[in-house]
């Protein structure tokens, strides 16, 4: 019987048939977080990686299988399951984070009150299914290596010709997307090798738990990269892909799609608070889609070197562990050097530095914004980011006194710039959180300073605004240019 | 004379240019946290000019009056450096921007600079201080046309007679990635025209190999230069994955400059029109370049 199968671009993809299942994009009430975002662990120095990739398979296990190219042979030690808990650490700590402070009435003397609450973003499911039953092997197809590992069987592929392996997979039970053979063949004549699992039941059944673990593989390679392409060669929609890699010496970035930071910092309405998974998907759709969505968006970038002690303000999570980060493959942590973690050759001397400095990449792609797969580089840029949203809550009480009522005037401005903020940021109409401003009832005990009295004026001052501020910069950029052109002149 | 000296001059056109990409950086890519940096390069640049000019120019014509010729170089220069370079750090972008400019001072071969001075400090900067990197990626596919349009327009508003380097350079990259990318390893159209149109490469073939005081002057000998430096940074860039290859690989093949200009005797390199100059332009033009244009 045939079965379906999930191949696995670097990370997870999803085979055709799937969709019928899980449908596309199930969204959110009113967000637009996909429902197939894959996480993956980069760990690189020099010419060593470790990549782990999550495993979010719901269903029959005698379902799933996956294919991912791999730059070498990977031999016996270098392939290994970790805790799966791992990536909801990473994912908890470096996610995009509220941050809430406490206004003091300037009538009176409050202990100012500071407290960091956060909402983070919860990752919904990759579905993936699949099937197997192994003959034996086709023209042009070798099985470089078989392994059981944890609960999986894998076997390493490597081919000639991508007909060849195409149909090896087929009549091996696997069914490959038609228009695979698009990126197969590139793949074959650079030299990949394909890294395949299944799942071995009875390995399984040991080990009572009712989810696959992740995989994690480590090899010496001078390609630092993501082969997302497979994953995308039936599938026509968009893929969420979060990467959380982690180096030596500083932030990772792409090389091939433009970086480009999630916006940060600013200050959103208090309801957003109840409601901040849809407001971040939101942030994150409307932005991806005003930088022409070939972008690589950084979420989160820090030092997070275990002996270092501010790794974020505020925290949404509890900063990993030199444990988790072991787990998570940072193998120079582990007292060890890479030859110990592996059999591969070391060929660059440790030079003892324990830093570690985490980067969060987030992509949304599909095979129109995403033709080649995701190269990167480790630069030295040590900068901090984090995407945070402040809430402010107000003050209460008796403002009767001058300052008291400077502060709300002063609050009222501030709110309304909270909801301009708002729509801009999520690119959503305001009429779409009313609900949210009014369902709760307003902190500010003034009716003049409720959101849900201030949502109609504001309103109201949109329609009666046209406003052009870039074109009013570029314009003014345009004429400085020229004027000091014409100063130029006068130089010569 | 001014005004015609003014469009004749190929440096004012690189400026507005250059100025327009780094516009369109910090306004629409959002650049704009980064404004420390390229003020740093231009102040540096600047000051080190200045210097320079004071310490190892010709002694014939006020301080003042010679440095103010060289200004256009210096922006030009200092432009390369903020389109290209990144660093956390002043001191790098500071070191970066002094590289560039004492290079024009003091590495010259019978009164020709030996190398590039954006290139040389993005060289220096990335391989001795290890605190600064490439960004192939910030430009995005969006910069493209934007790219495409100027550079056209700077080569037909200029008549750069040196475009035969950015043809043999360009040609020369695209061809080999083009047979590889294409007809070896059988990639679709898309992910070829993804690798040819980022904006450093544009970047670096219509504004930074061009300057002709650092290329051949022997236009043949120019020309397979210029190709056998596209055919290095694609093969490091291919195999060997270096980010930023060609601005690496220019670095080491300026050198050759010289010894080429010795091999193939050729005019050196004067500015020519379709219309003659006074003799008053051409000193002048003389005088200009005698600096680069890069």
């Amino acid at each position: 019987m045939k079965k379906k199968v999930l191949i696995i671009g670097g990370l997870i993809a999803i085979s055709p048939v799937l969709f019928s299942f899980c449908g596309f994009y199930v969204s959110k009430a009113d967000g637009t977080l996909k429902n197939k975002t894959s996480q993956v662990i980069l760990v690189r120095d020099g010419n060593k990686n470790v990549i782990t990739m999550y495993n979010d398979f719901k269903g029959d296990t005698k379902d799933f299988a996956m294919v991912v190219p791999v730059p070498v042979v990977l031999k016996k030690e270098n392939i290994k399951v970790v805790d799966q808990s791992i990536f909801q650490k990473l994912n908890d700590y470096s996610a995009p984070r509220l941050v809430e402070y406490w206004d003091q009435n300037p009538c009176y003397e409050y202990e100012s009150m500071k407290k960091s609450a956060a909402a983070d973003k919860s990752l919904n499911e990759v579905v993936v299914t699949s099937a197997y039953g192994i003959k034996r092997s086709v023209r042009s197809v070798t099985v470089e290596a078989k392994y059981i590992i944890g609960e999986y069987d894998i076997l390493i592929l490597s081919a000639k010709e991508s007909s060849g392996l195409k149909d090896w997979l087929n009549e091996n039970g696997y069914k490959i997307p038609a228009n695979a053979e698009e990126v197969l063949d590139p793949y074959i004549k650079s030299n990949l090798k394909f890294f395949v699992v299944k799942v071995n039941e009875k390995e399984k059944q040991k080990l009572n738990n009712n989810f696959l673990r992740p995989i994690q593989i480590s090899f010496t390679s001078p390609k630092f990269m993501l082969p997302i392409r497979l994953g995308m060669a039936n599938a026509d929609g968009d893929q969420d892909l979060i990467v959380y890699a982690f180096t030596r010496k500083g932030r990772i970035e792409c090389t091939n799609y433009r970086n480009t930071s999630i916006e940060t910092g600013k200050n959103i309405p208090l309801f957003v608070q109840k409601n901040f998974n849809a407001f971040y998907g939101n942030l994150f759709t409307q932005q991806w889609k005003n930088e022409d969505k070939s972008v690589s968006f950084l979420e989160y970038a820090w030092n997070v070197t275990p002996i270092n002690q501010m790794k974020c303000d505020p925290c949404v999570g509890n900063p990993p562990t030199e444990q988790d980060l072991v787990q998570s493959g940072v193998w120079w942590l582990n007292g060890k050097d890479w030859s110990d973690y592996s059999d591969i050759d070391n060929d660059e001397p440790d030079d003892g530095n324990r830093n570690v400095h985490f980067t969060r990449l987030h992509f949304r792609y599909n095979r129109k914004s995403f033709a080649q797969d995701l190269m990167f580089q480790v630069t030295p840029n040590t900068e901090n980011f984090q995407a945070r949203y402040i809430i402010t809550h107000p003050a209460n009480g008796d403002f009767s006194c001058d300052a008291g009522k400077k502060y709300l005037q002063e609050l009222r401005q501030r709110r309304k710039k909270e909801l301009q903020e708002l729509t801009r940021l999520t690119g959503t109409d305001i009429n779409n959180w009313q609900e949210d401003a009014m369902a709760k009832n307003d902190e500010a005990t003034n009716t003049d300073i409720q959101y849900a009295t201030l949502i109609p004026e504001y309103k109201h001052d949109v329609e009666n605004k046209s406003s052009a501020p870039t074109g009013i910069i570029l314009l003014s950029a345009a004429v400085l240019g020229a004027a000091g052109l014409m100063r130029w002149k006068g130089l010569v | 004379m001014q005004l015609t000296a003014f469009f004749k001059d190929a440096r004012y056109f690189q400026i507005i240019f250059q100025s327009v990409f780094l516009s369109y950086g910090i306004f629409f890519l959002h650049w704009d946290n980064e404004t420390w940096l390229y003020a740093t390069y231009f102040i540096t640049s600047l000051f080190t000019q200045f210097v320079c000019e004071w310490v190892f120019g010709k002694k014939d014509v006020p301080v003042w009056q010679r440095y103010k010729r060289g200004i256009p170089s210096v922006l030009i220069s200092s432009f390369g450096l903020s389109l290209l370079l990144k660093t956390n750090y002043v001191w790098v972008a500071v070191f970066a921007a002094v590289v560039s400019i004492l290079s024009k001072y003091i590495i010259r071969i019978k009164g020709k600079h030996v190398f590039n001075p954006s290139a040389l400090g993005i060289t220096a900067a990335v391989l001795l201080t290890g605190n600064a990197w490439i960004s192939p990626g910030q430009w995005g596919s969006g910069a493209v046309i934007l790219f495409g349009v100027l550079s056209l327009g700077f080569i037909v508003t200029t008549r750069v007679q040196k475009l035969d380097v950015s043809l043999a350079f360009l040609g020369t990259f695209a061809a080999l990635l083009y047979t590889r990318q294409i007809i070896y390893l059988g990639w679709p159209m898309d992910y070829f025209i993804q690798s040819i149109s980022t904006g450093s490469l544009l970047l670096f073939s219509f504004f930074m190999i061009t300057d002709p005081r650092t290329t051949p002057d022997h236009s043949i000998a120019r020309m397979i230069w210029s190709a056998v430096v596209a055919a290095v940074a694609f093969y490091l860039a291919t195999f060997k994955f270096l980010n930023g290859a060609p601005i690496f690989v220019l670095v080491m093949a300026q050198p050759l400059v010289p010894l080429l200009d010795i091999l193939f005797k050729a005019r050196k390199f004067a500015w020519t029109s379709s219309k003659k100059y006074t003799q008053q332009e051409e000193r002048f033009l003389q005088t200009i370049y005698s600096r680069s244009v890069m």
